[in-house]
């Protein structure tokens, strides 16, 4: 009789495929769990970096950013209602605040760059989001980020106003992404809770 | 050894006779999100190819060795590996791809048409007409991909590759947002399936273009 | 949190996920099986409960994996893996369950169930409980409710494509280009939805 008759032969198939398939999985894994969560990070520290006003080179290598990170790039304080601070010199320039929340698909994490008078805008850069290529994506390109630059922080419930392409701005407010509209409403929903929260603590602090 | 023939009538087939996205209506998931932009259709592709095509070499070889009750099981398994081998390289190696393509990576095990080839030929093939028969099958998934993917590209953002083209980046250009939309990908591919369809009824007349 | 406010929030869950959210129509998953057996509004109905049934028993045994084998371990990237053979298993045990115990039911339900196995909306539900963090409830809601909506979305279409059945259609678009062109105006139509209830 052919072992393949017998009826434990499916399960110890099936189990010995899994261990063979797992054991590689694994081992490629842990191979490129350090590289994985490197690239992580430096994309963390580049978006800090793009949020505020540095000037960064237009092909910069990892390990320069990750210098350029640990030279300016300053812990938080309760002075500074858990931003980072950029210091140059012996003065503080801005303070980059993360931004975490709920996008289309799943969170978006951020960084919002804030000059040292709490209501100048610097930039504004995203790090992690899995939003819809071309619509909701398009957070992280320039058409988008690049509006937040100067926008002055207003001192009502929604400090930074994402209106409607048709909509008129003025200084406290910039242009959503055209048929992305989840993404556009979700992001500023929990980008000016965050930013309002901040902007109460940071003037009751100073 | 396998006959010169028959490779190439396995070719010939995978890529446009027996097309996957046109002629089996398979794999659209994927293909609605990923195509407005070129580049991550590409790369998507790329991963798809990838993964048919080994998939289909290994289902394959262990074909004689596969129970027939846990098979599906088996595939599966098989290609969920290669996958997730692709995806975690990507993330290793190609970080801003992976930021970009998100979540559908790893819906491409879901993607019919790997599972359709491993099923339907794999199974009961030789192990090196399997593995092109994968190879052409996904590569004829991504052309189909990269044509709707073109037109998306062009017509929703001004662009290709993401460098602007003259005349659709201009102001003259009003840019048709719904093609960067879902409902763009139906019916770009809708017009694609129409065009080729239209080319093989012509051909063959007896067969028609009916699934 | 109170227990009429929780039922309140799974309940926003469920029918957010059947209609602003529709797993088919606005994230676009299932696509397959949704085009190809959307001929009949009979088999269509078939595959819907299928698709409801499975997709509610596999959310919660993945939410089972997630919070007791995978994260405790810290091989949350195995989750693809473990997904989809815990589908494919529960799949072909259901296969073997009712085939033994109501040939009726198989004969209606049976040759649907190995079209769910490579249904991506099946593993995108499970995918999106892991994004979302969402408890066992909220898990189970969400799973029902992406089930359910899935079912509304074919059994639309094949209604549809029924009437379609006198029209006069280029001979090159007949069948997938045609479904094709259906899809995307009610996709369409969806988009309009979005929004409506905001319980992602």
């Amino acid at each position: 009789m052919d072992v393949r008759d017998k009826a434990w032969y499916p399960i110890l198939y099936m189990f010995v495929i899994t261990l063979c398939l797992s054991t590689v999985l694994i081992l490629f894994g842990s191979i490129t769990r350090q590289r994985v969560k490197d690239n992580e990070r430096i994309a963390y520290e580049r978006a800090v970096i793009e949020a505020l006003p540095i000037d960064l080179p237009r092909r910069v290598s990892p390990a320069q950013i990750h210098k350029l990170f640990i030279r300016s790039v300053h812990d938080a304080t309760v002075s500074s209602a858990g931003a980072l601070r950029y210091i140059k010199g012996d003065s503080l320039i801005a303070y980059a605040l993360p931004l975490e929340g709920p996008g289309f698909w799943a969170a978006i994490k951020g960084v919002i760059g804030i000059a040292a008078d709490t209501r100048t805008i610097t930039g504004i850069s995203f790090y992690e989001q899995n939003e819809t290529p071309g619509l909701g994506g398009e957070i992280v390109k320039s058409e988008f980020t690049a509006q937040f630059v100067g926008k002055r922080i207003s001192e009502t419930s929604n400090p930074v106003e994402i209106r409607a392409v048709s909509a008129d701005l003025d200084e406290a407010s910039v242009h959503a992404i055209t048929g992305a509209t989840q993404t556009s409403t979700r992001l500023g929903k929990f980008m000016n809770e965050q930013l309002a929260r901040w902007r109460e603590q940071v003037t009751r602090e100073r | 050894m396998m006959p010169q023939k028959k490779t190439q009538d396995v070719v010939l087939t995978a890529v446009w006779g027996d097309n996957p996205v046109f002629r089996q209506i398979l794999g659209i998931c994927s293909a609605l999100a990923v195509t407005n932009l070129v580049l991550n259709t590409v790369v998507m592709g790329a991963a798809v190819i990838f993964t048919t095509a080994l998939s289909g070499l290994t289902v394959s070889l262990l074909r004689k060795w596969t129970p027939r009750v846990i098979r599906m099981m088996i595939e599966v398994l098989i290609i969920a590996f290669y996958v997730i081998l692709f995806d975690q390289a990507l993330k290793a190696y190609w970080p801003d791809m992976s930021r970009n393509l998100g979540p559908y990576v790893g819906l491409i095990i879901t993607n019919c048409i790997i599972m359709g080839r491993a099923e339907a030929f794999a199974n009961a093939n030789p192990p090196l007409l399997s593995f092109v028969d994968g190879f052409f099958s996904g590569l004829g998934y991504t052309i189909v991909l990269c044509c709707v993917a073109v037109v998306r590209e062009l017509f929703g953002m001004g662009s290709l590759l993401g460098m602007p083209v003259p005349f659709f980046s201009s102001v003259l250009w009003d840019r048709w947002i719904i093609m960067v939309m879902p409902p763009g990908a139906f019916f770009t591919l809708a017009l694609i399936v129409w065009l080729a369809r239209t080319i093989q009824v012509d051909r063959e007349p007896k067969k028609g273009g009916v699934t | 949190m109170s227990l009429g406010s929780h039922m309140l929030h799974l309940s926003v869950i469920l029918f957010a996920a059947i209609f602003t959210d529709n797993i088919l129509l606005a994230r676009f998953l299932g696509m397959c099986s949704f085009l190809s057996v959307s001929r009949q509004v009979k088999t269509a109905v078939g595959l819907g409960f299928a698709v409801v049934f499975v997709m509610t028993f596999t959310i919660t045994l993945d939410w089972f994996a997630y919070r007791f084998v995978l994260q405790p371990y810290g091989i949350e990237y195995f989750r693809f893996i473990l997904f989809i053979v815990i589908i494919a298993a529960f799949v072909q045990f259901v296969e073997m369950a009712i085939e033994r115990y109501s040939p009726v039911l198989y004969h209606n339900l049976g040759i649907f169930l190995p079209l769910i196995t490579v249904n991506c909306a099946i593993l995108g539900a499970s995918l999106f409980m892991v994004i979302r963090d969402y408890n066992l409830a909220e898990g189970i809601a969400f799973g029902f409710g992406s089930g359910a909506g899935w079912m509304l979305a074919i059994v639309a279409m094949a209604g549809i494509r029924e009437r379609l059945n006198n029209a006069r259609i280029p001979k090159g678009l007949q069948g997938p280009g045609i479904t094709l062109i259906i899809a995307g105006i009610m996709a369409l139509a969806f988009i309009g939805f979005t929004g409506v209830l905001s319980g992602g």
